[in-house]
């Protein structure tokens, strides 16, 4: 396939040259700025000016006007032109001469300075001589084997040096030090200066004419065999592949990144880059190629042209417009260096949009992925090319001139289902992956709106998490969008998201209720509950409380006893505006109560009281159902002693009240206990209930905080109580000995033996009394080491006092009182423990302030 | 991009270097025309830059094999195990095109086509999925008799040694640098060029140390310059 690179344009045609004599013939050509030369068989030189017009209809042409022609002194052929322009000078090679003339009225140079013996010439482009009035010429001399070099001045020449080599070279080519050379059988790198020569590679010079160009610094474009263009640098090595033009080229180009050569019919293009050949321009009889500071002429005998290279980004635009993106990256990538770096990265970024969207239209999605990204695309072009998926809103244009020729993916896919989808997935991972970057800056709301109806489409699981997470999706667009789409669970996320809870709620409801469909989400009532318990609007929650509460008590109170902690702070929610809420659900209102009153640890009587006595009547119309439902009503009886017990605030008699007439024996004892009448209370659980196990129990949780002889009074109590049975009953006995010997420390131990009955042995109480005797033991010792304590700290203060007390102190009118600054009139004095030694009256104020003033008093101490 | 080090492939017309390339590089075997000239991959090895050329067989293009030889760091001479001329040339022809490589140049004798032979046990198909692409020349798969043993192979690079006037025991073991492979297949290309770009590492690492020492660093010259006293005294 081809590129269209270039386009030749006719500059110098016959009739400007040589009118109707057809024996003359263009023999070379320079061109040097605007001035064209060109040199004939017959020994002349003409002078021409040489204009590009640019006209708008992009075809360039040359305005030619000729401004000189010269016959110079011989009228044989001009071999060779090259222009000094830093000396006005041109250098013209006739007759085996090189000669000087004025570049302006092509004059001979009066010194008539001059080069003789030269078969070609060329100049030095990499000038090793730093100055800048003389140009490097080297020349292949008419004798044998022979290189020379010289340094033309404006007005006269000078050889430098003279190389032989080992064979007759045919061509030459310079840059620096070195010498690109064809001789007759192969080519060769010869550094002039060191003298040192390097082989590159065989070649006949009799098959074929030698071609040597210096093509940039330190490198050669050589013909090689076979009709090979090839690459060579100073070091004799080559750095790109060769190109493959044909066998009889006669001469060659570079324009940067092709390589023009040209044959007896065609001029050939091939990229440097790939090698490959790009175009092919018919040209007959041509037999001069040559490029001029990136200017390629072409001539014939008879005529001259210019092959003017194409723009690079039409020709990058052909090679999209073909499809063939590797080629367009290439060569745009290549043309890098020739292009300012603005504009550079303007365009370049532009194809890679371009031919991401050819890769896209090809399904190719990982490229199209890599060609967006590198060519940081407006996502909003790719979202455009799908119908539908750019919200109303938004201000998006295509850019223009369109990156691609697609209206939208229906033209692209032609209707097919499979690759429809395909690029709707493509889409959406490439969405999911771009939001959160810079690629999605300034059109969030378009690319989260976009997906969120791929999502919702293609119903995917990713929608509730887009949604749940912080989104930029447009509500009106998405709205209508998962409405249609019967998303209702999602719209409501989608409503909560743009702080609309009232919204969402009564979307969600209405799902619960079955009015609208939609199986997201088969929890969604404890969900609701959820959402409205971490529900910042109370109005919101008192709204739908009754409908949670309808739904289910247990559950449904959640939102009252589940708040978060950051609210429980501020009370935001009135107990009594909840209960009476809660009245006419009685589950619900025990949880709450018991959120209050156990959790929350409310200390009002009234939450207690109530509690109790809702526990107390399910324990009562348990008790009275009389079935097998055991479980729930000990579950039930439990919570109540224990709330009876721990809760020192609800009305015990009220309870009591309740009580009486029951079988709740234990409950009465804890109610006598908390009403301090222990004795009945031990009664019911020694007498009644005959539980000594709770007696005991009893005893030690009414005693709990309330120091030693409280407990021993109560234990006391149930000794006696023990004891003191009309019906002295063994049972009670045992009892009264095994509470004596498991709590002696519990007991006053004398008081005890003092009731006891004499029949009981020491054996039965040994337990008991051993305890009883270490008890009093230890306490004696215990009140020994506070006393030895309390005497020597006594001791600690004497002694203080005493050296307090052996120390003078020296009263001077001339001593300062500490408070006030002022000395002593009188003999009267305070002084401090820490020997500061103050005004009587000063110490006075002191006392009476050192309430208030802590600075003075801690600076002055105290014993 | 300057390359960092340079591997040519040397061998004869249609041994199948292109062919090898190609398996390496873009992972797949298709029909390839006998090379004009020479033609080159840029493969990143680690942080280094290789330059893999290949280069044409025909007896055309010989002349510029020693140019594109000049500073190479390793050459894969390349033969077909179905013909045992193809060894012969690389004696002949080829070997005194690398007298332009690096003095350390690695060398590697590569058999390829060993899917075409007999001794080869069957060698499994190309693992992406060209199952469909038929071979180029016949769709039955008609096995030849192989005419390069690796003995022979291992001769030839002991043979290569000599001609190079290395020692034996400074030089790879030619168990270690002979190979046979199969572009078609895939058999042991990965290996050969991975063994091959390993050995030219510490080459590519010497080069670079030599050449930043040839560097003169201006900014330290600099401070250093500055730190002398009395120069301005
Ligand atoms: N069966 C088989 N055929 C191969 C293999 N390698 C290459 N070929 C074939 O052999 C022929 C030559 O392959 P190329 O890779 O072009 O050979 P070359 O060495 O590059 O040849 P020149 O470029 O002319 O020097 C082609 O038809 C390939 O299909 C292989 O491993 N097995
Ligand atoms: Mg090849």
């Amino acid at each position: 396939m081809s590129v269209k690179a270039f386009k030749l344009v006719p500059a110098v045609e016959r009739e400007m040259l040589m009118g109707e004599k057809t024996r003359i013939n263009i023999e070379c050509i320079e061109c040097c700025g605007k001035n064209l030369y060109i040199g004939t068989n017959d020994g002349s030189i003409y002078h021409f000016l040489l204009e590009e017009r640019n006209s708008p209809s992009e075809k360039t042409s040359f305005s030619v006007t000729k401004q000189l022609h010269k016959y110079l002194s011989v009228r044989k052929a001009v071999g060779e032109l090259k222009a000094a322009s830093a000396l006005n000078r041109l250098l013209v090679l006739c007759d085996s001469t090189i000669t000087l003339v004025n570049m302006m009225n092509l004059e001979p140079i009066p010194t008539g300075a001059r080069i003789k013996g030269a078969v070609t010439f060329t100049l030095n482009e990499n000038p090793v001589n730093g100055d800048p009035f003389c140009v490097e010429v080297c020349i292949v001399s008419v004798k044998r084997r022979t290189i020379q070099l010289f340094l033309v001045y404006e007005d006269r020449v000078q050889i430098v040096k003279e190389v032989f080599t080992q064979e007759q070279p045919c061509a030459v080519a310079v840059d620096g030090h070195y010498l690109c050379l064809a001789l007759t059988t192969q080519y060769i790198i010869l550094n002039y200066n060191t003298g040192a020569s390097q082989d590159l590679f065989p070649y006949s010079s009799e098959e074929r004419r030698p071609i040597v160009k210096r093509i940039g610094r330190e490198e050669f474009l050589l013909a090689g065999p076979g009709g090979l263009g090839m690459f060579a640098t100073v070091d004799g090595i080559s750095q790109r592949a060769p190109v493959h033009w044909s066998e009889n080229v006669i001469g060659a180009a570079l324009c940067f990144p092709y390589v023009v050569a040209l044959d007896e019919e065609f001029i050939t293009v091939h990229s440097m880059l790939d090698q490959q050949q790009k175009q092919t321009l018919a040209f007959k009889d041509g037999h001069i190629l040559q490029d001029f500071e990136g200017k390629v002429i072409v001539a014939t005998s008879k005529g001259v042209y210019i092959l003017v290279p194409l723009p690079l980004e039409r020709q990058i635009q052909d090679l999209l417009a073909s499809h063939r993106v590797e080629e367009a990256l290439v060569l745009a990538k290549g043309a890098r260096r020739n292009i300012p770096k603005e504009k550079f990265q303007v365009m370049y970024k532009r194809i890679l949009q371009q031919a991401g969207f050819i890769q896209f239209a090809q399904l190719q999605f990982l490229e199209a992925k890599e060609l967006f990204r590198s060519g940081q695309l407006d996502v909003r072009e790719l979202i455009s090319l799908y119908p539908f998926l750019l919200p109303a809103s938004s201000s998006f244009m295509r850019s223009h001139p369109p990156l691609h020729e697609y209206a939208d993916l229906n033209q692209l896919t032609q209707g097919d289902h499979e690759k429809m989808a395909k690029c709707k997935r493509f889409l959406m991972s490439y969405l999911n992956e771009v939001r959160s970057t810079d690629v999605a800056n300034g059109y969030k709301e378009d690319v989260d709106t976009a997906l969120l109806k791929l999502y919702a489409e293609a119903n995917h699981e990713s929608l509730l998490d887009l949604l749940v997470s912080e989104n930029f999706c447009l509500l009106t667009d998405s709205a209508a969008w998962l409405e249609k789409h019967k998303k209702y669970f999602a719209l409501g996320l989608l409503y909560h998201s743009n702080g609309q809870d009232a919204a969402a709620l009564q979307l969600w409801i209405k799902i619960v209720n079955g009015d609208v469909q939609d199986s997201t989400r088969t929890d969604l009532y404890e969900y609701i509950v959820d959402f409205l318990t971490s529900c910042s609007d109370h109005e919101l929650v008192w709204k739908y409380a009754e409908w949670l509460l309808q739904r289910n008590e247990e559950i449904g109170v959640h939102v009252f006893t589940r708040r978060p902690q950051e609210e429980e702070q501020e009370n935001s929610f009135n107990p009594d505006d909840v209960m009476s809420c809660l009245n006419k659900y009685p589950k619900s209102l025990v949880k709450y109560l018991e959120f209050l009153v156990l959790e929350r640890r409310i200390q009002k009587e009234k939450y207690h009281t109530h509690l109790a006595v809702l526990y107390l009547e399910k324990v009562l119309h348990l008790k009275s159902l009389e079935t097998e439902r055991s479980e729930e009503l000990v579950d039930t009886q439990a919570k109540l002693q224990s709330l009876l017990r721990k809760s020192d605030l609800y009305r015990a008699y009220f309870i009591l009240d309740k009580i009486s007439g029951s079988d709740l024996h234990m409950e009465c004892a804890i109610l006598y206990g908390k009403l301090e009448e222990h004795d009945k209370a031990l009664h019911i659980l020694v007498h009644v209930l005959k539980d000594f196990a709770a007696a005991e129990d009893y005893c030690v949780w009414n005693s709990e905080n309330k120091g030693i002889p409280y407990r021993r009074k109560l234990f006391h109590m149930l000794l006696m109580a023990y004891l003191n049975s009309s019906s002295a009953e063994r049972e009670l006995v045992m009892a009264a000995v095994d509470l004596l010997n498991s709590h002696a420390a519990d007991f006053d131990a004398a008081l005890v033996l003092q009731l006891l009955p004499d029949s009981w042995s020491v054996q039965l109480l040994s337990s008991f009394l051993t305890g009883a005797m270490r008890e009093s033991i230890h306490a004696q010792r215990m009140s020994q080491i506070a006393l030895g304590l309390a005497k020597t700290e006594n001791l600690i203060y004497k002694h203080e006092k005493v050296k307090l007390k052996g120390h003078t102190t020296v009263l001077s009118d001339r001593k300062l009182c500490q408070v006030c600054q002022t000395p002593f009139c009188e003999p009267a004095f305070v002084r401090y423990p820490n020997g500061s030694v103050v005004h009587t009256h000063c110490a006075a104020n002191r006392l009476v302030t050192s309430n208030t003033n802590h600075h003075f008093s801690s600076s002055s101490g105290r014993t | 991009m300057k390359p960092d080090g340079k591997v040519v492939l040397l061998g004869d017309v249609n041994v199948g270097k292109t062919s090898l390339l190609h398996r390496y590089m873009e992972r797949r075997f298709q029909g390839t025309v006998s090379t004009v000239g020479g033609a080159f991959f840029l493969k990143q090895w680690g942080p280094h830059h290789i330059s893999l050329w290949d280069t044409a067989g025909r007896e055309q293009f010989h002349g510029l094999g020693s140019m594109y030889c000049r500073g190479a760091a390793a050459v894969i001479l390349t033969y077909d195990v179905t013909n045992f001329q193809s060894v012969v040339e690389l004696e002949d022809r080829f070997l005194a095109l690398t007298d332009t490589a690096n003095r350390d140049c690695i060398f590697a004798v590569v058999g390829n086509k060993v899917d075409l032979t007999d001794a080869c046990a069957c060698v499994p198909e190309a693992e992406d999925g060209h199952l469909s692409e038929k071979p180029i020349s016949s769709s039955v798969p008609t096995k030849v008799k192989k005419q390069v043993r690796m003995d022979d192979a291992i001769a030839f690079y002991k043979k290569i040694l000599k001609y190079k006037m290395m020692d034996e025991k400074d030089a790879p073991a030619a168990e270690k640098m002979c190979f046979e492979t199969s572009a078609k297949s895939g058999y042991m290309v990965d290996q050969l060029f991975e063994t091959v770009f390993d050995m030219v590492v510490p080459t590519i690492l010497e080069q670079k140390a030599e050449g930043s020492s040839q560097t003169v660093d201006l900014h330290n010259y600099k401070t250093a310059k500055n730190t002398q006293p009395g120069c301005c005294r």
